[in-house]
């Protein structure tokens, strides 16, 4: 394994912040892993350390393959970490929305575009992320459809579902876009939990990309059997979404299979606990996403559904 | 002849404890048949208060002239009313996301989607629609107004008449095209960004000088009668028409920056932009000065910095 200083934010205040990749093996450059863009995405940067500890292992047995190589970046947002921010505080910018950034702009686009320039020479990419609700997953491979994406290659990660979305204006300075648009097959993992360590969902994650790596003939390891993944899109997702504000009541979670008009939640006056509204399943399927935050705005979407 | 005022709420949105997120339209309309129709916003960002006194002192002078408005003015004072009430950039609601990178919105999307989308659909068929930002608390601007590229052409003579001291082309891009001024863009509406400096000893001096700008626009689009003053040529307005005729200038060092104060100012290769220091060892670190020369319109105030933070923008002069 070497480590590599990626970058470094030089602070005044605080020590420099240097963004670590762990690489393994040499050769061609097979895979990059990317953790947290994010001060919260505690749950993507535990994934990329136990996948780091892994590939440490696997690497000592001589299974890394000969002439590929991995490289995992745990996070790039360490100081907002330590921090608690969600964004890159100096700025209060989201990474995640400057790519492919610019090496002579502000610091956020700096950092981008030192990531970019590192990680877009991968023939595959997997970036950890979380979505910007608050919420819960059931694991799942996601990319965009760009024209360039290649979803049969998402089912080797072995998770039940490989979802492709259409893009949306904003999303055109995302990493998985311009990865697939600089030639990378870039591929979004979402990890269940962000702001909080989900054992189950970590080992699914890790499991995940482990097999992807076997698959693709990168490394050579112990693995379990995945799943038969199914790529879904946009039109196979029902949203459910919150008429009134208040209090949130989950009576579901996400991966649960209800059947049509089954009770989802309940939104209660958070001042004299009447219920004002039950939100329930519009088709039989299953709890792709929740939202999990105590309260819920009106017209927030609370949960989408898998129709089966 | 009488004018017309309605406040009118195009969004809202409940939120978990007994408050409505609203956005509110007030339109001043003359009763003569007069069809144009411009539209004020501000308060995307709810760190930037100044957009209040402009369309205060915009409504002021509609109200103590009213025989001279002929057509429709509307004001969208608060777009993003709680961040502006805790003065937080972002929308302060689920994950504080930005409200302007968030057009042209979903109709049923989340809260912040589907307020963007009212936004949008109520402005969008307007003859120009200016989005008032101001600097931030960091960094000093000239009055700018920001053109998109794909209306550049058709937008810039016009833009002369809202007597910037700058205008400043943005490209198009996908940054850009999230944003109000971007979604309204895709719309074929013409909008265009209003910078106004947040320089709060002379708030009334810089409000005034933007206040003008509007009138002197409606004026020019057949919306106002009354006296304003006089357009511009715009031969007489830096023009940044790409980014090369931008010169952003960055650190190199981590630290606190002391600016000399050179905002509207047109300096020379050398001349000194500000100083980097160092509390604890006591020491100048950086001193931050003009690779090349031109008119500094854009420049950092007192405030830590990191490499990389951008210092001033210069528009070059031989392109000016």
């Amino acid at each position: 394994m070497k480590k590599d200083v990626i970058f470094t934010v030089p602070s005044y205040f605080r020590d420099d912040m240097n963004i670590m990749g762990y690489r393994f093996g040499k050769g061609e450059k097979s895979c990059a892993v990317l953790g947290a863009l994010r001060g919260d995405e505690v749950q993507q940067l535990y994934v990329c350390a136990r996948l780091v500890a892994f590939l440490r292992e696997v690497e000592r047995d001589g299974g890394i393959m000969p002439g590929k190589s991995v490289i995992v970046v745990p996070t790039a947002i360490g100081l907002s970490m330590n921090a608690g921010t969600r964004l890159w505080a100096p700025e209060e910018t989201d990474i995640n929305r400057c790519f492919p950034g610019d090496a002579e702009g502000s610091t956020t686009e700096q950092i981008a575009a030192a990531l970019f320039e590192k990680l877009s020479v991968y023939k595959y990419g997997v970036q950890l992320t979380s979505f910007y609700q608050r919420g819960s997953f059931i694991p799942h491979v996601r990319m965009m459809e760009t024209g360039r994406q290649n979803p049969e290659l998402g089912c080797e990660f072995g998770l039940p579902y490989v979802y492709v979305r259409a893009p949306r204006t904003a999303d055109q300075t995302t990493l998985n876009y311009c990865w697939q648009h600089a030639g990378t097959q870039a591929y979004s993992l979402y990890a269940g939990k962000t702001q909080e360590i989900d054992e189950a969902a970590a080992d699914q994650t890790l499991r995940a990309i482990i097999r992807f790596l076997n698959g693709r003939g990168v490394i050579r390891s112990e693995q379990t059997m995945g799943q038969k993944s199914t790529v879904i899109t946009d039109g196979d997702i029902l949203s459910v979404s919150s008429k009134s504000a208040g209090l949130l009541r989950r009576v579901k979670h996400a991966g649960a299979h209800v059947r049509r008009g089954e009770q989802l939640a309940f939104i209660i006056n958070p001042l004299d606990g009447a219920v004002k509204e039950v939100l329930k399943a519009p088709v039989t399927g299953m709890l792709f996403f929740i939202q999990d935050g105590p309260f819920i705005t009106e017209h927030s979407p609370v949960f989408q559904v898998l129709a089966t | 002849m009488a004018i017309l005022r309605e406040i009118t709420d195009i969004a809202s949105v409940k939120m978990p404890i007994g408050e409505t997120w609203t956005v509110s339209r007030c339109r001043y309309r003359s009763d003569d048949g007069a069809k144009g129709r411009v539209c004020l916003a501000t308060g995307i960002h709810g760190n930037e208060r100044m957009g209040q006194l402009v369309v205060y002192d915009v409504a002021r002078r509609i109200k103590a002239q009213p025989e001279c408005l002929h057509g429709t003015v509307d004001i969208y004072p608060m777009l993003n009313a709680i961040g502006l009430d805790i003065s937080e950039r972002m929308v302060p609601t689920g994950t504080m996301l930005d409200m302007n990178r968030a057009f042209p919105g979903v109709q049923d999307g989340t809260a912040l989607e589907s307020i963007c989308y009212a936004i949008v659909q109520d402005m969008k068929g307007a003859d120009l629609v200016l989005d008032i930002h101001t600097s931030s608390q960091i960094t000093s601007e000239l009055y700018g107004v920001r053109v998109h590229e794909r209306h550049a052409d058709a937008m810039i003579s016009g833009a002369a008449a809202l007597c910037p001291e700058v205008i400043w082309v943005l490209p198009d891009k996908p940054v850009h095209n999230a944003s109000l001024c971007g979604a309204l863009t895709q719309e074929d509406t013409h909008a265009v960004v209003i910078m106004v400096d947040e320089r709060r000893l002379r708030a009334q001096m810089v409000v005034d000088q933007v206040v003008d700008g509007v009138f002197c626009k409606l004026r020019e689009l057949g919306i106002w009668s009354g006296e304003t003053k006089t357009a511009p040529a715009i031969q007489s307005i830096p023009c940044m028409w790409d980014e090369k005729d931008i010169c952003r200038v960055t650190c190199r060092r981590p630290g606190m920056f002391v600016p000399n104060e050179r905002n509207g100012s047109e300096v020379a290769a050398g001349d000194v932009l500000g100083t980097i220091f160092d509390a604890l060892e006591g020491e100048p670190v950086e001193t931050v000065t003009a690779p090349e020369s031109g008119l500094v319109f854009t420049q950092r105030r007192y405030s830590a910095v990191y490499p990389g933070t951008l210092i001033a923008r210069l528009c070059r002069k031989e392109r000016a």
